[in-house]
């Protein structure tokens, strides 16, 4: 631990900072702008990379705790006696464990590479620059909150730059597709919401003799207080009061009542089938370095929730929803896969397969075991590499070809030898060949689900044939066979195309070869969790 | 230091011949046979060293740790890998040397090389594995080698399709054996993945695994070798892979990855044993796939999938040889059919290098113009045949001896399977290089010298390989097994039946190719459904495409258009509804306070309600 400034807030909004410069800036100096968003984006990734060379595992991440009270409101003293103090606070804070941190190096990574990508945006630069900016601080903010209300802006800040990405710059459908995706996922926050209010007032309830000796009541949203609460049997919120009624108990259906609200406000965004028609308008509207970002690390933001407010907050609750899970999992694996077998449109098969990869993670989470939830965390990290690159890819094919249909692609590798190579490379990758990323977080994740749910891994292992098959359709469909004589004169990739092709795929070599590299980290994230599954399920 | 210390670096060394080709791309057009030829003979020579220092090694270091579990790659020399070793860096090599003259013109020799190389480090990797899990992750990276270079020439749409087709049978082969993976890992004592583990698990005391479970394993690993190495009923694959250059026909097709499912269940055997239920499968299996390709391999017409299904009807002979307890006999004509497999298809590259043919009607008469080549196929083909002494006919008779001892039923197929193959090699081998010369012979030519040299070591090979395990030197199985008590185990009668029947075959072949004193097309034309039945391969992919391709399209279709109209069909009512209320309380608003006070009123009356009821129901 050398770090003794306040980083995460400085990268949580050091892409504010790139923002407020580009404000600055004339909108018709295209080329100052690019450049200017490009190394905006660029401080998050050193200060990130900077975080997780100086990550210490055993220590978890208290180290980094940024804290401080944010809102304090005093309430109605008489309610508790008239002496003590009173209130409702809120934090600002911020901490990092190993859940966070590759998922912090995921967003700027992939931001990072979205914004060089970028070249391919036509118009309003300026204006473009600047949301994928305010986005990429939601993002990080995303994964680094830990007060509930915190959370919960950070959650809706990635909302409104994602309307306008989508909604000016996207394709002719544009509009309708960003409307589709903020009802969608205001649906989902509103759930989140109603969520957090009711944890706030029961399991957010504390009670502190300070050293006056005054008693202070308060109710909290920092996320420390809640997860300590809940996980205390002699805390409020798990005591069925024997004097009259306790206005803070959590019942045991109350806390299944909750879990199942947050798997939907985060199944929303991950998305859960049948929750996931909103995503396949983003998909296909979306222009590509957006939908890099979106399939990279939005979606990841779902599964982060559940994980950390879900299965961390609720670990009782997950654990009898398991097979519920499981079952969730594999129908997204296999309803995905099957689907993505017969779509025309590229966009939309890669959609497909994010739908498909994801439920890799819910069959990972609900092994409830370690192998299991760290594969599912894998698996989140290689599909934001993998689909990232995928993206990119695809925006590459789209501005030389002018279309992303299948059957008027094919042949490429003649002319684009090296972004067909790198196309067929990512396609593996996400099929799950070995030596490549995607196979660590299958491997962990049916490894760990099989000693839960026999059946449900062993056809989950069908999936490997089902996504080979669409995956090989699609890619092949690309650059395998012959080629329309008007595809002749494109050129395969410039340099600044080529550059984050080459380190996205060399990122995902390196995690399939090495993949200690996030599961080091990942080492003791999960041993709480369990442990206070074994404490009450006594196994 | 003991060379087998170093052993790891055997498959590293066509790695880095990889990572420069690949990295240095089209710029080193002429480098590029090079550096491929010397990443292979590295290893070959590092492989040989290690071969005869002959001593055991084992080392690994952690891949994957997650809270005491550990996931480990390693390597392990023993007898068995480091023989296994040899034949794929040798035929490798061989091949790479090969394809300096066979590939010369073609400009992506590079991309070629590069995937080679690839290819000849992943499966070296799946030899020198000390666990199922670094195996499996080898396994399906030489089946992806397999499928890039299938699908080198990716304009055709044939190879297009047959490499797709190669990936995703093999895959659901892959899928059985990854079950197999996972069941192992929690099932075996320690989360043991490692084959040593494996061993001093079955081979100490019974009962450690239920028997269920053994059976299980050892059955889904057999599925997974039954995709690679290409039996029924997943065998479709590998004639419609011969779509790549025939060096990778060779190499990947015949001698070493196809291969690779007889080395996995060799090095897994002691599961296999434990299991009665999975070695009858294997040899019933490996049985009906050697008899089965072996007649289909009598109808066809291309010369290199006449050569295919012969080695599917090889690879099920080599089953049979482990179903029936034979390790050694499955890994001894392993070998020899390595050698006079790949010596085969790089004379017939030779062929069809020259003539730009590969249908056996309008070839003929090349013995003359292509007299080396003529020779060095004639080799392959008696050795393929079993004609004594030839490496096959050891080979063969150490399987049907066994086969023998265990299931005289087995035997006999074998016998039958032995005729047949002498059989279609004779219509082969006369086809193309005697009779009639056809009008393209004139200007056919002899290959260069780049290419008939790696023949003639094959040759060499084919010949003399056998001599190491034969009834009077039992030198190979005692060494393979490190137990001297296992033999050759071959009585004069099996020798002389085999011996025999492939003479039979031959002289039948003969008469009918040669002398004419048969009329070739009798048996065809008395028969003429089976044998467009054989000529297409008894239809299996016609069926395949009935029973599981379309009504997996349809499945798709259907799925599709449910996803379409009622997932987001009720996405849609939804907000309809949504809107069309919206629209509905608009209209309430429209400005008269009559209205709106009367909304009040009604709101205050719930409200009272509510207030004065609650006493009553709470």
């Amino acid at each position: 631990m050398t770090i003794d400034w306040p980083i995460l807030s400085f990268l949580v909004f050091s892409p504010l900072l790139g923002a407020v410069v580009l404000l600055a800036l004339p909108s018709q100096r295209m080329r100052l702008l690019r450049w200017t968003a490009v190394i905006a984006t660029l401080l998050p990734l050193v200060l990130a990379i900077m975080l997780y060379i100086d990550y210490d595992p055993s220590k978890s991440g208290t180290a980094y705790d940024e804290q401080s009270t944010w809102i304090s409101i005093p309430l109605d003293k008489a309610a508790v006696g008239g002496e003590a103090d009173f209130d409702l606070h809120f934090d600002y804070s911020l901490s990092l464990d190993g859940l966070s941190l590759p998922l912090v190096l995921l967003t700027t990574i992939v931001a990072s590479m979205a914004a060089i990508a970028s070249i391919t945006i036509r118009k309003r630069w300026k204006l473009y620059y600047f949301w994928l900016l305010v986005l990429e601080c939601g993002m990080l903010g995303v994964f680094l909150a830990r007060d509930l209300l915190l959370f919960f802006i950070f959650f809706e800040i990635t909302l409104i730059p994602m309307l306008f990405l989508v909604g000016i710059w996207g394709l002719f459908d544009r509009e309708r597709a960003a409307i589709r995706f903020l009802l969608y996922n205001g649906l989902g926050s509103a759930i989140m919401l109603i969520v957090f209010v009711i944890l706030v007032v029961t399991a957010g309830f504390t009670l502190e003799q300070t050293a006056a000796g005054v008693a202070h009541f308060g109710y909290s949203g920092s996320y420390d207080v809640i997860a300590a609460n809940l996980a205390d049997p002699q805390a409020y919120a798990n005591q069925l009061s024997q004097a009259g009624e306790n206005p803070f108990y959590l019942s045991g259906t109350m806390q299944t009542v909750l879990f199942v609200l947050l798997l939907i406000a985060f199944g929303i965004k991950l998305p859960i089938v049948p929750f996931h028609t909103w995503m396949l308008d983003v998909h296909k509207e979306a222009p590509a370095p957006v939908v890099m970002i979106h399939s990279g690390i939005l979606l990841k933001m779902g599964a982060y929730g559940l994980i950390r407010f879900g299965f961390f907050l609720f670990p009782e609750q997950a654990d009898k929803c398991s097979t519920l899970l499981a079952i969730l999992g594999l129908i997204n694996l296999l309803y995905g896969a099957v689907i993505a077998f017969r779509q025309k449109e590229l966009r939309l098969v890669l959609a497909y397969s994010s739908l498909s990869h994801m439920g890799i993670v819910l069959l990972g989470l609900s092994a409830l075991n370690v192998i299991g939830l760290q594969g599912a965390v894998f698996q989140l990290i290689s599909h934001g590499l993998i689909s990232a690159l995928l993206f990119l890819l695809l925006g590459a094919f789209y501005e030389r070809t002018g279309t992303t249909k299948l059957d008027e692609l094919g042949g490429l590798a003649r002319t684009m030898p090296f972004m067909s190579g790198a196309l067929l490379a990512a396609g593996l990758a996400s099929l799950g060949l070995p030596g490549l990323s995607g196979f660590v977080g299958e491997l962990l994740s049916l490894l760990g689900v099989f000693d839960s749910h026999k059946a449900i891994a062993s056809i989950a292992v069908l999936g490997i044939i089902l996504t080979a098959i669409y995956v090989l359709r699609a890619v092949m469909g690309v650059s395998f066979g012959s080629m329309q004589p008007r595809f002749e004169s494109v050129h395969d990739a410039r340099f600044i195309e080529a550059l984050p092709v080459v380190v996205l795929l060399a990122l995902v070599v390196l995690l399939g070869i090495y993949p200690s590299f996030v599961t080091e980290q990942l080492h003791h994230s999960f041993d709480s969790m369990l442990e206070q599954l074994n404490l009450r399920v006594g196994g | 230091m003991a060379y087998s210390e170093a052993a790891w670096l055997v498959p590293l060394f066509p790695l880095a011949a990889f990572l420069v080709l690949l990295s240095f791309g089209r710029g080193m057009r002429g480098w590029a046979p090079y550096i491929g030829a010397v990443g292979t003979l590295c290893s070959l020579v590092l492989s040989i060293l290690v071969l005869f220092e002959g001593i055991e090694y084992q080392d690994r270091i952690d891949w994957i740790k997650i809270n005491g579990l550990t996931l480990s790659i390693g390597y392990e020399i023993t007898h068995l890998t480091s023989l296994m070793l040899v034949i794929v860096s040798l035929v490798s090599f061989l091949v790479c040397v090969y394809s300096a003259g066979y590939m010369k013109t073609d400009e992506r020799l590079t991309v070629f090389y590069s995937y080679i190389s690839l290819f000849v480090c992943s499966m070296l990797g799946l030899v020198i594995a000390d666990n199922i899990l670094m195996l499996y992750i080898c396994w399906e990276l030489v089946g992806v080698c397999s499928f890039l270079l299938v699908g080198f020439w990716y304009q055709k749409p044939e190879a297009k399709a047959a490499a797709k087709k190669a990936f995703i049978v093999t895959r659901i082969g892959d899928a059985g054996l990854l079950l197999a993976v996972i069941l192992l890992f929690w099932y075996m004592p320690n989360h043991a993945l490692d084959f040593a583990g494996i061993q001093n698990v079955f081979l100490g005391q019974s009962g450690v695994v239920d028997d269920g479970i053994v059976t299980l394993i050892a059955l889904l690993i057999f599925i997974g070798a039954v995709g690679k190495s290409g039996q029924f009923p997943l065998h479709v694959w590998l004639p419609d892979a011969m779509e790549g250059p025939t060096p990778i026909s060779a190499l990947i097709h015949a001698a070493t990855m196809v291969a690779a499912g007889v080395f996995l269940i060799a090095r897994t055997f002691v599961l296999f044993e434990a299991s009665s239920v999975a070695m009858n499968t294997v040899a019933y299996v490996g049985a009906f796939t050697a008899l089965f390709a072996a007649t289909i391999a009598l109808a066809q017409h291309d010369i290199k999938r006449i050569l295919a299904y012969s080695t599917i009807s090889q690879l099920g002979y080599m089953m049979l040889a482990l179903g029936v307890g034979s390790m050694t006999g499955a890994m001894f004509h392993l070998m020899t059919h390595a050698f006079f497999k790949a010596l085969l298809f790089l004379a017939a590259g030779s062929v069809i290098h020259a003539t730009a043919k590969q249908d056996i009607r309008e070839l003929g008469g090349l013995g003359k113009p292509m007299r080396m080549t003529a020779i060095l196929f004639g080799v392959g083909a008696l050795a393929l045949s079993g004609v004594p002494p030839f490496s096959g006919f050891w080979s063969k008779d150490a399987i049907l001896s066994a086969a023998l001892d265990d299931n005289p039923f087995l035997f006999v197929v074998g016998i039958v399977g032995a005729f047949l193959t002498a059989l279609y090699m004779s219509r082969l081998y006369f086809r193309v290089f005697a009779g009639k010369v056809s009008t393209d012979a004139d200007h056919a030519h002899e290959s260069p010298s780049v290419m008939v040299f790696p023949m003639a070591l094959l040759a060499v090979l084919a010949v003399g390989a056998g001599f190491v395990d034969t009834p009077w030197n039992e030198w190979f199985s005692g060494w393979l097994t490190g137990d001297d008590s296992v033999t050759h185990g071959s009585s004069p009668t099996v020798l002389i039946i085999s011996a025999a029947v492939s003479l039979l075959g031959i002289y039948i072949g003969w008469l009918a190719y040669v002398k004419r004193t048969i009329r070739p097309g009798t048996i065809a034309e008395a028969m003429p459904r089976v044998t467009r039945l054989l000529e297409q391969g008894c239809r299996i992919d016609d069926l395949y495409a009935a029973v599981f391709v379309r009504p997996y399209r349809a499945l798709s279709q259907g799925v599709r258009l449910f996803d379409r109209y009622v997932v987001d069909g009720v996405v849609r009512l939804t907000a309809a509804a949504a809107s069309g209320l919206g629209r509905t309380t608009a209209s309430l608003q429209n400005g008269q306070v009559q209205t709106y006070g009367l909304a009040a009123v009604i709101g205050l009356v719930i409200v009272i309600v509510v207030f004065a009821g609650r006493r009553f129901w709470s």
